[in-house]
């Protein structure tokens, strides 16, 4: 094999470099101390399995991958306490299980979590990397002996790119240094170059896998005649009667059966025209069905903060002094309306059963509350709303004689 | 394999130590009658005096403790890197004996029944309060002293056990001893951990009598562990420069008494916080009694003082190769988690007599110099005349040539 | 001849004076390739390899059926109703991620601990976890109901402005068994390269040649890779093993920080990493018992590896049985009715069968393991391991089902039974499990080879690496 190498030290193909075999990994040690005395850079060690001290022995210097984990680590933990902090405790602030916004002891294990994987991921690409790998080609693999070295076989390989390569005295080197063979290897052209079939191959699964979802946001954009594609189903379509379908079950073919006539279900008994609707003779009330207490307003003050404050604000201005509209804003939501300020001509001059009505009903964006809040409530929210209105649009004379002196003058 | 001729008269104490010995007795008995006599002044059925008393009772038990289950452990995983350390630890844990004798001060305080150490000891507190009653079945004065005396002549047993066999193997070499420890091993270590747990639960968690903890038993033995792995550096530092251990140890017993160190602090970081976390985020009030105390004011900022100096910083600083091997470095960690052990103990008794703030007095310091020296000058006594490495071990070969890399 | 054969057959001997050898046989770097690597390129199938896959493909299938029907009916198919709205699903879910924690346990912990044993073992070890984690993270994804909306859990921006809370234990879960899953990944892949370089070098076909070329990335085992290899190896197990520890922690917290007697009792972070350990030894007997008779790896994965692993079944058995113990203890030391009650519920209300069972394969059936013969005979560790997978599965049950079937309420107590489909979903992930680790015995080195040859009695390399 290496008389071969001998007869056209300088014929092409070029020479790639000399590879060696040696018999034990002891001879191996050794020989690599040969070589590194020598002088020489650009060459290598190739064993079925570490060889301990064979670094020192090669003159290596140590990876810097612990500094690299080590770093890892550090932005993993850092990292997962700032999310922490700033998702739970800053961005969106909630208390949730009386625990505190910026809450230390719960970000513990998250933290570690995130520092073990950052710092793992950093191990492994670290070792890939730095390993030289993925690699394709290399002149060790083109000799058949090579493939002893992830066997049984312990290999030098001196490469030609060495400024001290010279075949001749290279041969010398590895033969005193106990070598049980040495071969020249050449360099392949082939070599390195990686089949032109995977390229193919690998555009062909990327345009594979990018054809699902390029259809379907085709088909869920724009206009279709077909129904789109449901994806997620979200309990959309289940085993029940929508409102108003049709059923061969009855005799009338419809789901929605009609209540009993001349019944009334339990607790729906809404006798009182003036106390549920608003209206007397299809005209707006303009009085309450009960009479106006401190209580009531109270009970109105209450309810108007629970269920109008978000929108309307808690002097009834609208516009951005709800706190859900004052976030829509900020978040520029596109479709949001502004809800109206209570205290504008005409709705000032709503009669109170309109105002009951809206409550109840909704109008416009506003949703319908009726469902949510006992009628009695609901009076009570349009006199506390009455109070507000006035509240904005009080003049000198609303002010009680007593307190008038307490009143400070405000600067235009 | 069996070349250790020579090494024989080398592994002794030097004999000026017994005058040590001596001395360090003298300084310990001193010691606690000065602190004793401090605390006569102060008037309050020695209270305090109970209280600071328990904390260095803790502490050196666990100490012992900790060697013991260290020897255990080594033979039940027949581990050959630490035979040429594994006398000290023998030694340590056999002078858990010391630790019968200091029991007695707290045995008459709670036998006297007045609960000025711990509340369920005075019948009329127990009578008052429905949830002491339930437990007196387990907590009153008899069955306490009779449990504790039990835990420690188990101790103390064991321990003597495992060293006679040790030294008798220095004579003559019989590997067959080796089999012996090794058998009997794994059943004296479950009884010491059930032992242990019960010996933490009746010393330290019936303080509050009415808090309660499943984990409480192995945070004992984490510290414990921390403790003694951190004593047995100093010594083997010490010892390795004074001659008995010369040539015994090298920088790779170092390194893994500095990994087991390291361990031993992650180990005790996570039952500390697995406890802390787990009481903190359930939020009951029974179970939060005993952190409410010490997670505000003076007790608070001791608090994370244990969270920085008993976990985060020797975390970091142990974390590389080379502080373990630097014997400086790795005896600075050893005194510093030592003293941090200590700290520990104190936190988790002293919060018992005050709850506002560390009560700190002079007689802390008398008791800790007092019953260190007796400690210290008993098991000097214990190591006089005995090789302080296992000579005859087997593996002992092994650990000399054992390379970390 | 045959006594010949015998003596070699047994290197369970404990000889203080010198390590047992941990591979039979006078072998050599050429045997253990070739013992590990001759399973992968037989190129007749194996037939009972191939009915097992078969029976073990058929309940995968079951499997994937049954999560198809639980995802286009509704989380109603399960038993899950109130009071007990966690049930088998959670049961599996912390079942297979406790299976999961024998493969780090033995690549990282005992790597650390030097226990050279473990090379033989640790690959499929780790092949296992791997599988195991797999089976357990498919479980809470289909518990939740709504499996489309998973992505949920991640914390991005989105159009709601919400974020995921990570105060909730839930949160932690998710991280923390993901993190697991893709660094177990990360180091089964990492220290196969080697192996996987190996079965190219030895392919004969070019469809061979090509795949494990690709797998194993151009590796030539060169110094300069090895260096930098294994200390990469190294760093990854000194964070797996933290990680190992924390994974079933946080798991346990899944419970512990609940109000529920029962679930919040402060033990719970170690004796669940504790249990995990168990269960996870339990399964590595189950599999390799009939694997290295099978493939005839008999004298790589020797008795003293299994004897090994049955010293630390027993020890992780009495972790398991002293948190038992002190559970029961304080329970009654607490003065807490509702503590005391749920131990009387579990050991005599209508569920003790499941507690008693769990009391006799966890704690009294591996007490077995104190005798050497039990350790060392192949059908009793077997029969052992089976009982002690099941016993594993009970105390899930136990922990979970039976405290929450009868809570602070009476008026909200209920019986829990689960359905067919609960069933079999528990039988379907077992076919899961077993179909990939099918899959991986035949077509992966099953065995570390490069780490088996380390630890090879070799005179001239370093002296300290032939021992046990």
């Amino acid at each position: 094999m290496d008389a071969h190498a001998h007869e056209h030290p300088n014929s092409s193909p070029p020479v790639a470099g000399l590879l060696a075999q040696f018999a034990s990994p002891e001879a191996l040690r050794a020989a690599a101390a040969a070589v590194r005395a020598a002088g020489w850079t650009r060459w290598d060690v190739h064993s079925p399995f570490p060889i301990h001290g064979i670094d020192r022995a090669m003159g290596l210097r140590p990876s810097p991958l612990p500094w690299l984990v080590l770093g890892a680590a550090v932005v993993g933990v850092v990292l997962a306490l700032a999310m922490q902090l700033w998702m739970n405790g800053i961005d969106y602030p909630l208390i949730i299980s009386g625990k505190p916004l910026l809450s230390l002891p719960t970000s513990v294990p998250i933290m570690f979590e995130l520092g073990v994987l950052l710092a793992a991921i950093a191990a492994f690409v670290g070792a890939i990397a730095l390993g030289g790998l993925p690699l394709y080609g290399h002149p060790v693999f083109f000799s058949s002996r090579f493939s002893r070295a992830s066997t049984d076989g312990f290999f030098i390989f001196l490469a030609a790119d060495d400024q001290r390569f010279e075949p001749i005295s290279a041969q010398a080197l590895l033969r005193s240094a106990g070598a049980v063979s040495v071969e020249t290897l050449q360099v392949d052209e082939a070599s390195g170059r990686v089949p032109g079939g995977l390229y193919w191959i690998l555009a062909t699964a990327v345009v594979l896998a990018l054809l699902p979802p390029v259809l379907v946001t085709w088909y869920r954009t724009g206009p279709k005649s077909n129904p789109r594609i449901h994806l997620i189903q979200d309990m959309d379509f289940q085993e029940k009667y929508r409102p108003q379908s049709a059923s061969p079950l009855f005799a009338d073919g419809r789901a929605t059966r009609p209540t009993v006539p001349e019944t009334i279900p339990q607790g729906r008994l809404q006798a009182d025209e003036h106390l549920y609707t608003g209206k007397v003779a299809e005209q707006w009330v303009t009085t309450f069905p009960m009479q106006p207490t401190a209580a009531m307003m109270e009970r109105g003050r209450e309810r108007y903060g629970i269920f109008c404050t978000t929108c309307h604000g808690l002097v009834g201005e609208g516009g951005v002094s709800g706190i859900t509209s004052a976030r829509a804003v900020k978040r520029r939501e596109p479709n949001w309306v502004l809800p109206l300020s209570l205290h504008t001509q005409s709705v000032r001059e709503q009669p109170v059963g309109q105002l009951f009505h809206t409550i109840t009903h909704g109008v416009r964006t506003m949703p319908a509350l009726g469902a949510q809040i006992p009628a009695e409530d609901r009076w009570a929210i349009v006199l506390y709303v009455r109070a507000l209105q006035r509240s904005q649009n009080a003049t000198l004379d609303d002010v009680p004689e007593p307190i008038r002196s307490q009143l400070r003058p405000v600067s235009p | 394999m069996s070349n250790t001729t020579g090494a024989e008269k080398q592994t002794l104490l030097p004999a000026t130590t017994a005058g040590a010995a001596a001395a360090l007795l003298v300084v310990g008995l001193a010691g606690m009658a000065c602190a004793a006599a401090l605390e006569y002044g102060r008037g309050d059925q020695w209270r305090y005096f109970l209280h600071s008393y328990l904390v260095n009772f803790c502490f050196f038990t666990s100490l012992s403790l900790g060697a013991l289950f260290f020897v255990l452990l080594q033979h039940v995983a027949r581990a050959g890197w630490s035979v040429t350390v594994r006398r000290l630890a023998e030694l340590l844990a056999a002078n858990v004996v010391v630790m019968l004798v200091l029991f007695v001060p707290l045995a008459a305080s709670v036998l006297a029944g007045q609960g000025t150490l711990y509340p369920w000891a005075a019948p009329h507190t127990a009578a008052a309060d429905h949830a002491i009653e339930q437990k007196q079945a387990y907590l009153n004065p008899t069955f306490f002293v009779v449990r504790s005396v039990g835990y420690l002549v188990v101790w103390w047993l064991t321990a003597r056990y495992l060293l006679r066999l040790s030294l008798r193997q220095d004579e003559s070499h019989d590997a067959a001893l080796t089999l012996s420890m090794e058998r009997f091993s794994p059943l004296a270590l479950i009884l010491l951990v059930v032992t242990l747990t019960f010996a933490s639960f009746d010393w330290l968690m019936s303080l509050w009598p009415h808090w309660w903890s499943t984990i409480f038993g192995v945070y004992y033995l984490a510290g414990a562990a921390v403790g003694f792995v951190a004593l047995l550096i100093i010594f083997t530092v010490l010892l390795e420069r004074a001659g008995p251990l010369t040539d015994q140890v090298t920088a790779e017993h170092y390194h893994d008494l500095g990994k087991l160190l390291l361990a031993g602090v992650a180990f005790w970081g996570y039952v500390a916080f697995s406890q802390y976390l787990l009481i903190w985020y359930a939020n009951i009030p029974e179970e939060t009694a005993w952190y409410q105390p010490r997670h505000g004011g003076p007790w608070g900022w001791m608090s994370l003082g244990l969270l920085a100096g008993h976990l985060a910083l020797p975390l970091v600083g142990l974390l590389s190769r080379w502080p373990k091997r630097n014997r400086l470095s790795l005896t600075f960690w050893a005194v510093w988690l030592l003293v941090m052990h200590w700290i520990d103990l104190y936190w988790s008794v002293m919060p018992a007599y005050d709850p506002h703030q560390p009560p700190w007095a002079l007689s802390d310091a008398f008791c800790l110099v007092g019953m260190g020296g007796v400690y210290l000058g008993a098991l000097i006594w214990r190591c006089r005349g005995r090789s302080l490495v296992p000579l005859g071990d087997p593996r002992r070969q092994e650990a000399l040539d054992f390379e970390n890399y | 001849m045959t006594t010949l054969a015998l003596m070699h057959d047994d290197n369970t001997a404990n000889d203080p004076q010198r390590r047992a050898p941990l591979v039979i046989g006078p072998q050599t770097d050429e045997t253990v390739t070739d013992s590990v690597c001759r399973v992968t390129e037989e190129v007749r199938t194996p037939r009972a390899w191939f009915v097992a896959l078969v029976v073990s493909a058929a309940l995968t299938a079951v499997f994937f059926g049954t999560i198809g029907y639980l995802i286009t009916t509704g989380i109603g198919v399960l038993g899950n109703n109130r009071p007990v709205m966690w049930a088998f699903p959670i049961v599996n879910f912390v079942f297979w991620i406790g299976i999961g924690h024998a493969g780090t346990l033995i690549s990282a912990i005992l790597f650390l601990f030097r226990q050279q044993w473990r090379t033989a073992i640790n690959r499929s070890a780790e092949a296992m976890t791997i599988f195991a984690v797999i089976c357990a993270l498919i479980f809470p994804g289909i518990h939740m109901g709504r499996i489309w909306v998973a992505y949920w859990m991640a914390p991005y921006p989105n159009q709601m402005a919400l974020w995921p809370n990570f105060r909730s234990p839930l949160m932690w879960d998710v991280f923390a068994v993901n993190t697991y899953f893709l660094v177990s990944a990360m180091f089964w892949y990492l220290g196969m390269i080697p192996d996987l370089a190996t079965l190219r070098d030895r392919a004969t076909s070019r469809l061979r040649h090509s795949i494990y070329g690709l797998l194993a990335l151009g590796w030539n085992g060169s110094a300069r890779q090895w260096q930098v290899y294994e200390r990469a190896y190294l760093l990854l197990a000194a964070l797996a093993t933290p990680l190992v520890v924390s994974v079933h922690s946080v798991v346990s917290t899944d419970f512990a920080v609940a109000q529920l007697p029962g679930w919040h009792t402060t033990i719970f972070p170690p004796y669940f990493v504790a249990g995990a350990i168990f269960s996870g030894f339990a399964m590595v007997v189950t599999l390799m018992v009939p694997a290295r008779a099978y493939f005839g790896l008999k004298h790589l994965v020797t008795l003293r590896h299994l004897d090994n692993v049955n010293k630390i079944m027993l020890a992780t058995s009495c972790i398991v049985a002293y948190s038992y113990a002190i559970e029961l203890f304080i329970a009654w030391y607490s003065g807490h009715s509702h503590e005391r009650f749920v131990h009387l519920n579990r050991a005599f209300g209508p569920y003790a069968w499941t507690y008693w069972l769990m009391v006799a394969c966890n704690v009294l059936l591996p007490q077995l393991f104190w005798l050497k013969r039990c350790r060392t005979t192949p059908w009793i560790m077997f029969l052992i391991a089976l009982a002690v997978n099941v016993g594993m599965w009970l105390e899930r049950f136990v922990i979970i089902v039976v405290s929450l079937s009868r809570d602070y309420l009476p008026a909200n107590w209920a019986m829990y039974y689960p359905t067919l489909i609960d069933v079999l979903m528990l039988l379907g992930s077992f076919g899961l499990f077993f179909t990939l680790f099918l899959l991986f015995c035949r077509y992966l080195p099953m065995v570390a080879i490069w780490e088996v040859k380390h630890v090879l009695p070799r005179e001239e390399v370093n002296h300290g690496r032939t021992r046990a």
